[in-house]
Formats: C-alpha cells, structure tokens, sequence
C-alpha cells in the first residue's frame, strides 16, 4: 500500500470524525476544531489519492493551499462570531445583576 | 468586442474593493453603477446564447483538465440576469434603507459585490473545484452581511448559518478530493463522460456528500433549521438578497449534478426521497409560516415552503420520459425565478412597514393600507406569486409543474401543490386582514422615503409580469 | 521502516484530533489541535508536499492556533455557565434538559452514521481503481510556459490562477466579517506588565526585521522552490502578531484609509492583471514571454495584503475585545 493510499484512507476518518464533531459537540469554539479536523481530512484525500502511484500531483497541492485559505478565513470568521455571541451574553447578565 | 462573460465576475469583484477602500459604509453611488452595467452584461450574455447557443471559455488560455473552464448556457444565462434583475433593485432599495437605519451599512457595499461575484462565477463555473472556491466565498459574505447589525439575535443566527454552511462545503469538497481520485480531474466536461452507472462506490459516495452538503446550504427541510433566523433576522435587504438569491446558487448547483454529471447514476428513489423532502418543506414551512408573530419570520419561513416547490422537479424529471422531464425542469427553473423576484419584493415590503412603524409584529399592522398603501400593495402582488395565481410567474411555475405530474401520472405531488397554495393563502390573507385594520391608538407612522417604495413595488410587478414573458424565458433556458 | 513512521504519524493524527474533539478542558482541546496542526505539517512532508507543510505549520498550526488561544481567554470565563446560550447545535436536536432520552438516541444515531461512513469511505477508497485522466503529465508538459519552474506555483498562479483569484477574495472577505463584527474600541492596555514585557520587547524587536527577510526569501523562491506569496504572508503575519504580544502593535477594529489600500492591493493587482492580459486572449491568459514578471509582481502584491489580512484578523480580534 502507497503513503498516498495510507493518508487518504486517515483522511477518510478524519472527515467522519469531523462530521461526528462538529454535528455533537455543543460549543462553538468545538464546533471550529471539528470543521477543521473535517477540512483536514478532506485534504488528506485530495492529495493522498491523488498520488496513490507514488508520483507527487502538483494540482491537488495547490487545490489544498487554497483549501488552508479559505478554512483559516471561515475560522476567523467563526471566531469573531463566537467572541461577539459571549459579549451579548456577558452584557446581558450584567444588566440583569 | 467585450467579452461579457469575465466581467459578470470581475466587475462586482472590482467595485466591492473599491468600496471597502473607500470606506465604511461608502460606495452605494459606485455599486449601482456597477449594477447597472452587470445587468447589460448579463443581458448581453443572454442574447448570446440565445443566438448561438451554449459555450465554454477557458480561463487563462489552457482549457480543462489543465485549467479552469467556465460555461454558460440557458440555464446560466437565465440564473444570471434573476441575479442581475433582483440586486439592482435591492441596491436602490438598501441606499435608502441605510440612509434612514444606518445599523450595518459599514461593510454592506463591499459584502454585496463579493456576494454577487461569487454568486456570477458559480452559475458560470464547470469545475468542481472551483466551483468549491465559489460555494465558500458566497457562504462567506451571506454570513458577514447577516451578521452586519451586530445585535445578539443576528449574531447567533450568523453563526449558526456559517457552521450549518461549513459542514455543507466540507461535505462537498469531501466529495470533490473523492471525484479527483477516480478520475483524475475536476473539470464538469472531462468527468461528465467518464461517469456511468458503473461507477465505483467511491463515486457515488461522493455524490451523495456533495448533493447532502448542497441540500444543506439550500435549507431544504430538515435542514432548514439555520434559515429562519437568519433570513428574518438580517437587516431588510441583506434578508432580500439571502432569500431571493443565495438559496437559490446552491439549488442551481444541485439541479446542474443531478441532471448532467450524476445524471447515470439517479435513481427514481433518490429522486421520489428528495421530492418527499421538497413536500414536507412545503407543508412544514406553511404551517410554521402560519404560527409566526413576527412578519420577517413569516416571510422567513415561507421561503423555507417555497424551496420546497424546486424539489418537486426531481421525482418529475428523473426517469419519466421527455415531454414530463422537460415541463418539470422549465417549471422548477421559473418557480426559482418568481420566488426570487416576489421574495425580493415581500422582504423589502417587510423592511418598509418595519422601518414606518418601528416593530414587527403581525398583530399591530393596523393602518398599513392607508398609511403604506403603495408597500401594502407590493406585499400583495408579491403574494399572488407565492399564491400561484394568474398571470404570475409563479403560476406559471405550478401549472408546468403540475402538467408535468399529470403526465407522469405522478397525482400525489398535484395534491401537495394546492395544499402548499392553500396554506400560501392563509399566511399572505394573515398579514392583509391585519394591515387592512384602523390605526391602533398611540401608533405614530414615520413617512418613508420613496426609493424604499418602488423598488419593492418593480420587484413585485416584476415577478407578476414574469407569467406573460415565460415563453421567452424558457425559450432561453432551452436555448443549449 | 518508513511505513512504521507512516502508521505512527496516522495514530497519532487520529488520536490528537480525538482527544481535541472530546476532552472536556477547552484550553487542552485547543492545545491538542495545534499539536493536530503541527502533525499534519509532517504528513504533508511525508507526502512529498513542503509547499503545504510549510503552510499547514504557519497557517494551519501557527495562525489558526493563535487565534483559537486569543479567543480562548475570552471565552474561557464564560464556558461553565453559559453553555446553553452559545449552543448554537443543529436546532433539531432536542433543546431541553429534561429528556435525555431522544438526545441520548440522537447522539447515538449521529456517532453509528459517522461510523458507517467513515467505514464506507475506506472500503470505497481501497477498491478505487487507476484514474483515467493524468494531470501531473500535463502539468510537466505544459512547465515551460507557465513563466515559473515550481510545479504547485505553476498551478496556483498560471494553470488554476483563477481559483486563487476567488480564494484571495475569500480571504479578504473574512476580514470584512471580521470587522463587522468585531466592536470597535479604543486599543486597551498590553497584556502583558511593562517588566515582563522587557524580554518578549527585544526579542520582537530582532525577530520582526528577521521575518521580514524571511518572508521576502519565500516569496522569491516561490518561483522555482517551495514557498510564495501564501506562505510569504503567514510569515508577515507572524511578525506583526509577534509585535502585537509584545505591546509594541496595537490591535483595532477600524483600518485607516491607507491600510484599507493595503488590504485591497493584493486584489486590485490581481484584477487589474486579469483585466489587463484580457485585450490579448481570454482572462488570466499571461503573454508567455511576460509570465515569470506578471506572476511575480501579483505575488508581490498577494504578499503584502495577504500578511495584512492575516495579521488583521487577529488584531481585530484581539483589538476590538480587549476592554
């Protein structure tokens, strides 16, 4: 079995992990962890798959860079969000205090 | 000559930078213009595939499975201008609205145009890949501009949305890293004729992560959780673009697999599942769109209905013979195009009676037709659409829709439809009978600025309108 | 031997981002995702990819890790008691306290679902027969005149340049999000103590002009070598959080207008290249004897926003919430 085949199939069972994660765990800052545990395993496959002969694949290289972009931009979105969503719940606490 | 196809995508781009250069809350004036130009383009786009039917542009010169390609056909070309039609209104419209309740103008401009170029790029993209890219960058800005007042409800709302669209992309670009490694490229045209009911699990695997993501994205029921609160909580003309259409890019998405590269592997079961889907939205929707108190919510969950009717066209248009498959397609594509337009028009009616009278409840819209009767009345047409009555675009939706069912012999979903039109009519007399009240005691009207009124009145005229040009809608649609 | 490394990188992948998603303390959760990040980066090396080890440990690892900690802090106060206010959990799992029952299923349904599909996933993944298209062949055949000789540049800038195009977007995009969320307020005082902040001080103050060269290196073998403009900028980035820790860079919400040209260079350049090469053939189609500049001066311009942006994010963040 390739290295490629082997870290495609750990990605398969990052992504279900990730699902699973971002499905049941009730926190947001959670729910980040498992999207990016589920981004994770999908690039796993793109690669891995890709080079199950053995030779690297340059396009789903570059595919994965872009695909760290845009998880690092919903991250810091989701963040931003999250932070936001306690501020409320902090103020409102204070005004019922 | 210029090509109008690159600009449909660079031209928003171009203008939402310059307006986040520009400054917070500047770049309306710069936006319309933009606007305005896009609806030539797309116009133009139109009348080129009319005339000389699909084609496909490679970007960068290299052609797929190298490079990227880009396509349009009649489909895109009508999902194009409903783009174009519905933000140029809604830009109007969201100058005015931010000029009387400046709460989330600062970054609207720049979010729209973002919104609006992924949303071109997507209905112009045969990559699946890049198509991934576009998916992204629209779920991104409909969450940003959602977010946008700040209050605590649109900020749960928004991240609700955004984690509901994460899983919904992640499922899919799951989808697409599984479509590279049986193939060995992303391109829709080099993998449409490698795909065949033989393939491997790993392929249909990977259909059904990438139709389930989608489905998610396009809160089809049960996943519609994360649609209400958001669209109905979102400043009026953020909650206009998101239920017009956002919702709608994804569907589009779905439609495009399911009928040409996943087209060898549907089965009637998968389609009858997603048309039982497309069924208990619609009667789901309506009956929580019945229960609201809130108008935005009841518009809110009325979208959630009326994106049940797209599903319908999959248990139509999958093993059913031509003249059935072709009817539920045109119907399923103008249903899309009404809803859009009458959807537009009813969420800036909303906007308008909520800006006049400062709240939102349904049982205090006493005296809205005679102090907002131009409003009352957009609302109203915008109704008809929903209803599904003559000559609306949405009529004409149902009735290929139901032609089609007839035709296939499939009763089951004409009996669904005019339960759906039914419930449509309880929750659109709802909110009449209570505007047609006298003024409650104590409750002040502030005027409201024209521009607020006539876009939303166009849009509703607009989807009214639809029902009597559809012969050269479909025309375009069926145009390669 | 190598395959025992391989085995051993995979366990211990799937046993950080296990432990990251179950481990009831969030500071260790986090903690267990960069460790998770910093793994990645070596399975990315062992499958024959630095562009992406390098990224994965700056961005994925690094950037992301940062940002999960700044907000940790802040949110960590309020984890115990609020829990059921930041929920934002699919609303269709049941809501209350009182029946845990249907949660009990639920949940159960959810974890045997995950386990089919991870278990389908693998078999359909071991049955996979040979792809029929090769791209890596026309990647090599096309290397000439793509204007570069790095393979993954070649397809990040010339071949796909268009996705990259949309992802630059993206990326700006969120800082947008960011900052219309982020309240803006006035920059609160340094974390740190003025004694304390002695030692980090100096360090930043050689370690800043030391990133600067570092990212300048990576953006110029780019071209020929792992490295560009992504990674280029997540070390910039890097420099400024590092001055942002030290006190000396303070956070905030609302950019000036000359950091707003900043952000937007990097896509008004690449616009403006995609526009430009358009009178010539279709979009993003470079002359082949101006390739090698074209993609080095949008790199150029992508490094300086992109290390903007990233930065941004984080003193938005960190700014905007520091009272």
């Amino acid at each position: 079995m390739s290295a490629g085949l082997l870290y495609a199939l750990a990605g398969a069972a990052l992504f279900a992990l990730g699902v699973a994660g971002l499905i049941l765990r009730a926190h947001p800052l959670r729910k980040i962890l498992a999207f990016n545990v589920m981004g994770s395993g999908a690039f796993l496959v793109l690669v891995g798959l890709g080079q199950r002969d053995g030779t690297a694949d340059p396009v789903p290289q570059a595919m994965v860079l872009t695909g760290i972009v845009v998880a690092i931009a919903a991250t810091a979105l989701a963040l931003a969000l999250a932070r936001r969503l306690l501020e409320h719940g902090n103020e409102r606490e204070e005004t019922d205090a | 000559m210029l090509d109008p196809l690159p600009w449909l995508i660079l031209l928003p781009l171009l203008w939402a930078t310059l307006a986040f250069v520009r400054g917070p809350g500047r770049g309306g004036r710069l936006a319309m213009a933009g606007l305005l130009l896009q609806l030539a383009l797309a116009g133009g786009l139109a009348g080129q595939v009319a005339g000389e039917g699909a084609r496909v542009y490679a970007v960068g010169g290299w052609g797929a499975p190298l490079g990227i390609d880009l396509a349009v056909d009649g489909l895109s070309a009508v999902m194009l201008l409903l783009a174009q039609a519905v933000a140029l209104p809604l830009a109007v419209y969201a100058r005015a609205y931010y000029a009387a309740h400046d709460d989330g103008a600062r970054y609207f401009w720049p979010l729209t145009g973002t919104l609006l170029a992924a949303m071109n790029a997507l209905f112009l993209a045969a990559d699946v890949f890049n198509l991934y890219v576009t998916l992204e960058l629209l779920g991104l800005a409909a969450v940003g501009l959602v977010a946008s007042s700040g209050g605590a409800g649109p900020v749960t709302a928004a991240l609700r949305y955004l984690l509901a669209t994460l899983l919904g992309s992640g499922a899919y670009l799951f989808g697409v890293a599984l479509l590279y490694g049986a193939y060995g490229s992303v391109s829709l045209t080099e993998l449409a004729p490698l795909l065949g009911a033989d393939a491997p699990l790993a392929v249909f695997l990977a259909a059904a992560l990438m139709l389930l993501g989608l489905m998610l994205k396009t809160a089809l029921f049960p996943f519609h959780f994360w649609l209400p609160p958001a669209h109905g909580g979102a400043p009026a003309p953020v909650s206009a673009l998101l239920s017009a259409l956002v919702v709608k890019a994804s569907f589009y998405l779905i439609l495009r697999l399911w009928l040409d590269l996943f087209a060898p592997l549907t089965s009637v079961a998968a389609a009858q599942f997603l048309g039982l889907l497309g069924a208990a939205a619609i009667l789901w929707g309506s009956l929580m769109a019945l229960a609201q108190t809130r108008l935005k919510m009841l518009v809110a969950y009325s979208t959630v209905a009326q994106i049940g009717y797209l599903f319908l066209l999959f248990p139509l248009a999958t093993h059913t013979g031509a003249l059935a498959a072709s009817g539920a397609l045109q119907g399923g594509v103008m249903q899309a195009l009404s809803h859009g337009l009458a959807k537009a028009a009813m969420f800036t009616a909303a906007g308008t009676v909520i800006l006049s009278l400062g709240r939102d409840d349904i049982a205090r819209l006493g005296g809205v037709s005679s102090r907002l009767p131009l409003t009352l009345f957009t609302f109203a047409l915008a109704g008809v659409t929903l209803l599904g009555l003559p000559p609306s675009g949405g009529f004409t939706a149902k009735w290929l829709l139901m032609s089609s069912a007839l035709h296939s012999g499939q009763w089951g979903w004409v009996a669904v439809m005019i339960l759906g039109g039914l419930l449509a009519t309880a929750y659109v007399f709802k909110v009449l009978r209570q505007a047609f009240l006298p003024v409650e005691a104590g409750t002040k009207f502030k005027p409201v600025p024209r521009m607020l009124e006539w876009p939303a009145f166009l849009l509703a005229l607009a989807s009214l309108l639809l029902g009597l040009r559809a012969g050269e809608v479909l025309s375009l649609l069926g145009a390669g | 031997m190598s395959l025992a490394f391989d085995l051993l990188l995979i366990a211990a992948l799937l046993w950080s981002a296990g432990r990251a998603l179950t481990t009831p303390d969030l500071f260790r959760a986090v903690v267990l995702f960069i460790v998770f990040g910093l793994l990645m980066a070596l399975a990315w090396a062992r499958l024959g990819a630095p562009d992406i080890a390098l990224a994965e440990a700056a961005i994925g690892a690094g950037l992301t890790g940062a940002l999960l900690l700044d907000a940790l802090g802040h949110l960590r106060s309020s984890i115990r008691q609020k829990s059921g206010l930041i929920a934002p959990s699919a609303a269709h799992r049941s809501e209350g306290t009182g029946n845990n029952t249907p949660t009990y299923f639920l949940n159960g349904l959810v974890i045997a679902l995950s386990t089919v599909l991870g278990l389908a996933l693998v078999w359909a993944l071991l049955e996979l027969p040979e792809p029929a298209v090769r791209l890596p062949e026309l990647v090599a055949a096309e290397m000439a005149a793509s204007g570069v000789a790095h393979p993954v540049t070649a397809v990040l800038l010339n071949f796909r340049g268009y996705d990259t195009l949309l992802e630059v977007a993206v990326l700006w995009l969120a800082l947008l999000g960011v900052l219309t969320v982020a309240r803006a307020r006035m920059p609160g005082p340094p974390r740190l103590t003025r004694s304390s902040l002695k030692v980090p001080r100096l360090l930043a103050r050689v370690l800043a002009p030391l990133t600067l060269l570092v990212a300048g290196y990576l953006l110029w073998a780019g071209a020929h070598q792992p490295g560009g403009a992504f990674q280029a900028g997540a070390v910039l980035a890097a420099a400024a959080v590092l001055l942002n820790l030290a006190g000396l860079l303070p956070g905030g919400a609302t950019p000036q207008w000359v950091l707003r040209v900043g952000l937007g260079f990097g896509l008004l350049v690449f616009l403006a290249v995609a526009a430009a090469v358009m009178g010539q053939g279709t979009l993003l189609q470079y002359p082949p004897a101006w390739a090698g500049a074209l993609i080095m001066l949008i790199e150029t311009g992508l490094t300086l926003s992109i290390g903007l942006t990233l930065a941004g994010l984080y003193l938005a963040l960190s700014g905007a919430t520091r009272k």
